[in-house]
């Protein structure tokens, strides 16, 4: 019992990581149909913006404000710098090709990618940055469970997650720019002949997606301790895998998707073997495209006759 | 008497002026045969990705010994660098990049499982390489890596050592050992397992994927903490190459209330990323910043000046060291650098033990191992500083 509560606590914890970076995948593909490749990368310069925050405050170990204001700035500072980096990425590498072929995006989003990698390289080196988060955040704070000890960073990624996700579920379903979003992605023309502003539905698009991929860089780096320029690609990858599984598109779709990514990662290292946790997540995504393609929630697209 | 006076002050000035013409033409020659001995070298390291802090202290030690030994030699070495990432796939590529250059000999690789991968290139093309962190037993055993050499023990030192120090001092009834899949771990964590099984201790191997990273490596290993130790087994060694991971994984066991005594190998020796109180760190490299020699003060200001210090730059400074002054001897014969003829010197080195900072003679068998090599044994204190303790 013991290690299925374990597995379950892992899993959702980094379920919830996957399932943030999801949102950004499916919000951008909503509006603009692209998938951009380099939004794991954003999540990379948000765990590099938490772990320059946590030295501007005195360091690990020698902190010079309460804890719980630390992480609220960390998240606060790395969501709206990631955010703005994403609002420049669209803004001067995508909106030219926005009426480009297809791939010609898809690839500018690869360059991206190598782009961010390799500026954080060249600025802050290849040596892996630590967090060193038992240092501000003892393991003796926690809450156990049938013997099994839940570390309160584990809550915070999940509470967390949860919080941001119903608070993008609001903003879509229930703000005027929500409503533009929907209407940009169903129909760009046609939102634009309604007067309704789409480079800047576009931009925030943008903003709210790459700052919920900073946040979950800054919860990563909490949870996993070590930062590097590498860590993007591979979390971005499974985080694209969870928005496919959902429903390309779909933010439920994302949120579920990340979390059933998590959780069949964690129980097939626990249960079956450490050696093989990649080959379920990228099989998973075989399995359901070859049984669903449009994803759990996603839907056909239309076809007008 | 006048024109024997003249005549003698003209002898006079026709032999100082011979003498300055001769001396200048002899110091330009001197210096014509300095510049003429140019040379390069390449490093391959993991200069970035999860070890990078194992590259870049080996790059600061390789070039720190290539400033010092051009300037003690009178030669014109230069140093490439490679980077390999610690993955054998790279390290294909980046040796085939050197070997297509004018470089006479590598640092490095720096993992056994690149030094597999490249070691037959490396012989075809006649290329030595020196590394100083490639351990397992195989690489000069093996046939396949003629040109390879090492200025550190092999893991048939180190895990006989390690071994024998966890039964005699700990005389545990169960042990637990975590590898990452790669050659160094798995040919250390069988010796060290055959070792502690016929000794009569239950050994239990565990092992995850060395190349998962972030929150996939941190599942691996609470996985293994939840699902695999359990009270029995009162050490874990850690044949590994990421000293983050035996962090993460003594953190795991001590957040999940499970006590056991972390053994990281040499893989795991970086002070700034394994820092777990009460666990044991093998090297085969000593800290040489903590010794009061002349020697090992002038090394550590010559690494610290040219990079990051720390344990894996001490044995790249020797290697490094060695290859020039095999370069520096080929120019002393009268001959330019070649891949052939700085090989042949290598195999000619015999450094003493107190003219290089390792502390031992460097001196290569014909398989490319040291004739006379050992292992060291750190303690982690209550503060994270590495202490060393007898290995016996």
């Amino acid at each position: 019992m013991q290690i299925f509560i374990q597995t379950l606590v892992n899993g959702l914890t980094t379920g919830s990581l996957y399932a943030l970076i999801a949102l950004g995948y499916t919000m951008v593909y909503g509006v603009l149909k692209l998938l951009n490749f380099a939004h794991g990368d954003l999540f990379m310069v948000g765990a590099f913006i938490g772990y320059f925050a946590i030295g501007w405050f005195g360091g690990p170990t020698a902190l010079t404000i309460p804890v719980p204001l630390l992480v609220i700035i960390m998240l606060v500072i790395a969501s709206l710098g990631v955010g703005g980096l994403g609002v420049a990425i669209e803004r001067f590498a995508y909106r030219p090709l926005r009426n480009a072929p297809r791939i010609a995006p898809l690839i500018t989003a690869l360059g991206i990618s190598f782009v961010l990698e390799n500026a954080v390289l060249l600025f802050f080196g290849g040596l892996t940055r630590y967090y060193n988060t038992p240092a501000f955040i003892p393991f003796s704070i926690s809450i156990h469970i049938d013997g099994v000890s839940i570390g309160i960073v584990n809550i915070i990624i999940f509470a967390g997650s949860i919080i941001l996700m119903l608070g993008l579920t609001a903003l879509v379903n229930r703000t005027v720019l929500g409503k533009s979003m929907r209407a940009v992605a169903s129909d760009r023309e046609a939102a634009e002949m309604l007067g309704i502003n789409v480079d800047r539905t576009i931009a925030m698009t943008f903003f709210i997606g790459s700052a919920l991929a900073g946040a979950a860089g800054v919860m990563y780096g909490l949870y996993a301790n070590q930062v590097a320029n590498l860590i993007g690609f591979l979390a971005g990858l499974k985080a694209f895998t969870a928005a496919v599984v959902g429903g390309i598109g779909s933010i439920p779709g994302a949120m579920i998707g990340g979390m059933f990514i998590g959780l069949c990662e964690s129980f097939s290292l626990s249960y079956i073997s450490t050696r093989y946790g990649d080959l379920f997540v990228f099989a998973i995504l075989i399995a359901v495209m070859l049984v669903r393609p449009t994803g759990i929630f996603g839907q056909a697209p239309l076809q007008k006759v | 008497m006048k024109v024997f006076r003249y005549l003698v002050a003209a002898a006079g000035v026709i032999a100082l002026a011979s003498v300055t013409v001769f001396a200048g033409t002899s110091a330009a020659h001197n210096a014509t045969v300095a510049k003429a001995c140019n040379a390069s070298i390449a490093i391959e390291a993991p200069l970035t990705g999860p070890v990078a802090q194992l590259g870049l202290e080996q790059l600061a030690g390789a070039k720190a010994a290539v400033g010092a030994y051009n300037k003690a030699d009178g030669v014109h070495v230069t140093l490439g660098q490679d980077d390999t990432q610690l993955t054998p796939a790279l390290a294909v590529t980046k040796t085939a990049a050197i070997i297509s250059s004018n470089a006479v000999a590598i640092v490095g690789p720096s993992g056994s499982q690149e030094v597999l991968a490249v070691g037959p290139a490396l012989t075809t093309a006649g290329l030595a390489a020196i590394s100083g962190s490639a351990t397992n037993v195989t690489l000069t055993t093996n046939g396949a890596d003629k040109t390879f050499f090492r200025v550190v023990a092999t893991d048939g030192v180190q895990g006989p050592q390690d071994a024998n120090y966890i039964l005699k001092h700990e005389k545990p009834k169960a042990v637990l050992i975590i590898e990452d899949e790669e050659a160094y771990s798995t040919g250390l964590g069988g010796t060290i397992q055959q070792i502690l099984t016929a000794a009569g201790v239950t050994v239990n191997v565990q092992s995850f994927n060395g190349q998962d990273t972030g929150a996939t490596l941190a599942n691996d290993l609470s996985s293994i903490v939840a699902s695999q130790l359990n009270a029995a087994e009162t050490v874990t060694v850690m044949p590994i190459q990421e000293a983050a991971d035996a962090q993460q994984f003594a953190e795991d066991a001590k957040q999940a209330g499970k006590t056991t005594l972390v053994f990281g190998t040499d893989g795991t020796d970086s002070s700034s990323q394994f820092f777990f109180p009460g666990s044991l760190v093998s090297n085969f490299a000593p800290d040489i910043a903590t010794v009061n020699s002349k020697l090992d003060k002038t090394v550590t200001k010559q690494i610290k000046a040219a990079g990051t210090y720390g344990p894996f730059g001490v044995p790249s400074y020797v290697a490094a060291a060695v290859e020039v002054n095999a370069i520096a001897s080929v120019c002393k014969a009268g001959k330019t650098p070649s891949r052939s003829n700085v090989l042949a010197a290598i195999r000619k080195t015999n450094l003493p033990a107190n003219a290089n900072p390792m502390g031992q003679v460097i001196k290569f068998k014909a398989d490319g191992d040291l004739t006379t090599s050992q292992f060291y044994l750190f303690k982690i204190n209550a503060s994270g500083k590495y202490i060393q303790i007898s290995t016996k």
